[in-house]
């Protein structure tokens, strides 16, 4: 009688063998081999009542919340890096538009005249100072119009409710926000970075707020936006009329 | 089942993170036991677990759908585990082969819990330590294919896809490791002669 092998035995064992009829009727008949596979069952069946360590219902939970807060993380540094991109592109187009403006409009006569002409030489750059203000008002308009709805359903919410609370356009809008301030107060242009400025805190506690607003927070942040005017110089700033193209060059 | 499973990717691609959390819900706990048994460390085992999911998500476009999640879920754990192994072997040469992050104080204390008498106590911490080292000894391709087949029943094909070797190589990578643990725990299996 030929002896089954080593590895047909723990083939058998795990029912991974080609024919298990065969190899059983063969165990019942040959000593040699059941003891071979009594022993290979045995040290499996040992290995086997190593004990692991329980982890109950609430475990799938756990682990989901700490890995919602690195997916999370990974989400905002793609928004962040999209973010980037886009304001690396409005900021090219808004220096890409005062510099085309300085160049496209000539100075309108009375300044032509004033060229070299001692202290009259301050309106030229008064004017180019009110254009480039312009132009980054146009760059920073749609973010103006998309704070001042925010600030709109704020301001408008009913504030013995919860108010539901976008964090994450918030959070975009922080992003934006706090690049444009830079950008202003860099080109000196004070009575938008000051605006910015007065909207950034309450966009940065809108981000912060989680899913909703309580009644009392609600009435706190609708007290400031009122306090400061807000929603006003935001509409005000957004009211102003676009930046001339070349009308000047007529 | 599949189908659900199928249908959770799908929508966890798109963003859904919710379809996600329902993923890890299912699968969070059979990772774990598929960790503890490869790295035999409570502590590292958490940490395989989180990173499988996280590896998992980000390579979720990569997932063919034709496939099964579980094992792709499975094949990443082991990858995780495989990886860390390494990481230890490297940076803990030293560290005593053993076992699951406990002393044998602790170990005979939950062992109490189930069995009252101190010398069974004992022996069966003990067989646990030689276990656990005879575990150790295995490659890491060995270990994986005894974990995935002994422990959790999966297929040897699929125990092939997870390695990424031939039906017969997994078949005969299992037998290499139960070779060797016979080896090394038969002494402590063969039958007592005075008891016979």
């Amino acid at each position: 009688m030929q002896h089954m092998t080593e590895e047909q035995l723990v083939a058998h064992y795990y029912h991974d063998d080609d024919a298990p009829a065969a190899a059983a009727s063969h165990l019942l008949e040959c000593a040699e081999c059941r003891a071979q596979y009594e022993t290979i069952r045995r040290v499996l069946t040992l290995v086997g009542d190593a004990p692991v360590p329980e982890r109950g219902e609430q475990y799938a939970g756990e682990v989901w919340t700490r890995l919602r807060w690195k997916l999370g993380a990974r989400k905002r540094r793609a928004q962040w890096t999209s973010f980037v991109a886009a304001a690396a592109v409005l900021a090219i187009a808004f220096f890409a538009g005062v510099w085309w403006h300085m160049r496209v409009a000539p100075p309108p006569p009375a300044e032509r005249a004033a060229v070299g002409g001692g202290a009259t030489s301050i309106q030229p750059v008064a004017a180019t100072r009110q254009a480039q203000d312009r132009v980054l008002l146009v760059v920073v308009g749609d973010h103006l119009e998309s704070s001042e709805r925010m600030l709109a359903e704020l301001a408008n919410a009913n504030p013995k409710k919860d108010f539901d609370v976008s964090s994450g356009r918030a959070a975009d809008l922080v992003a934006s926000n706090r690049m444009y301030r830079q950008t202003a107060a860099t080109r000196g242009d004070q009575r938008i970075a000051a605006l910015l400025s007065d909207l950034e805190p309450i966009l940065v506690e809108l981000s912060h707020a989680g899913k909703t607003l309580s009644p009392d927070e609600l009435a706190a942040i609708q007290k400031r936006i009122e306090s400061k005017q807000l929603l006003t110089k935001v509409r005000v700033m957004t009211a102003q009329p676009a930046p001339p193209t070349n009308s000047n060059s007529l | 089942m599949e189908v659900t499973d199928l249908a959770a990717v799908s929508r966890a691609r798109s963003g859904d993170s919710d379809a996600f959390r329902l993923l890890v819900e299912k699968h969070s706990r059979v990772i774990f036991r598929v960790a503890y048994r490869m790295t035999g460390n409570e502590h590292d085992a958490d940490d395989v677990v989180q990173e499988t999911f996280l590896r998992a998500y980000r390579q979720l476009d990569s997932f063919e759908e034709r496939a099964n999640f579980s094992t792709w879920l499975h094949r990443i754990a082991v990858n995780c585990s495989l990886d860390l192994l390494r990481a230890r072997g490297r940076h803990d040469k030293n560290r005593t082969p053993l076992t699951d992050g406990r002393d044998d104080e602790e170990r005979e204390v939950e062992i109490a819990s189930s069995d009252p008498q101190p010398d069974r106590l004992l022996l069966s911490a003990e067989l646990q330590k030689h276990v656990a080292a005879a575990m150790e000894k295995l490659s890491g391709n060995e270990r994986t294919a005894f974990v995935l087949r002994h422990f959790e029943g999966m297929p040897v094909e699929e125990i092939g896809q997870t390695l990424g070797i031939q039906v017969n190589a997994a078949k005969h990578t299992i037998f290499r490791a139960v070779r060797k643990l016979r080896e090394a725990l038969e002494p402590l299996v063969r039958p007592n002669p005075c008891n016979t």
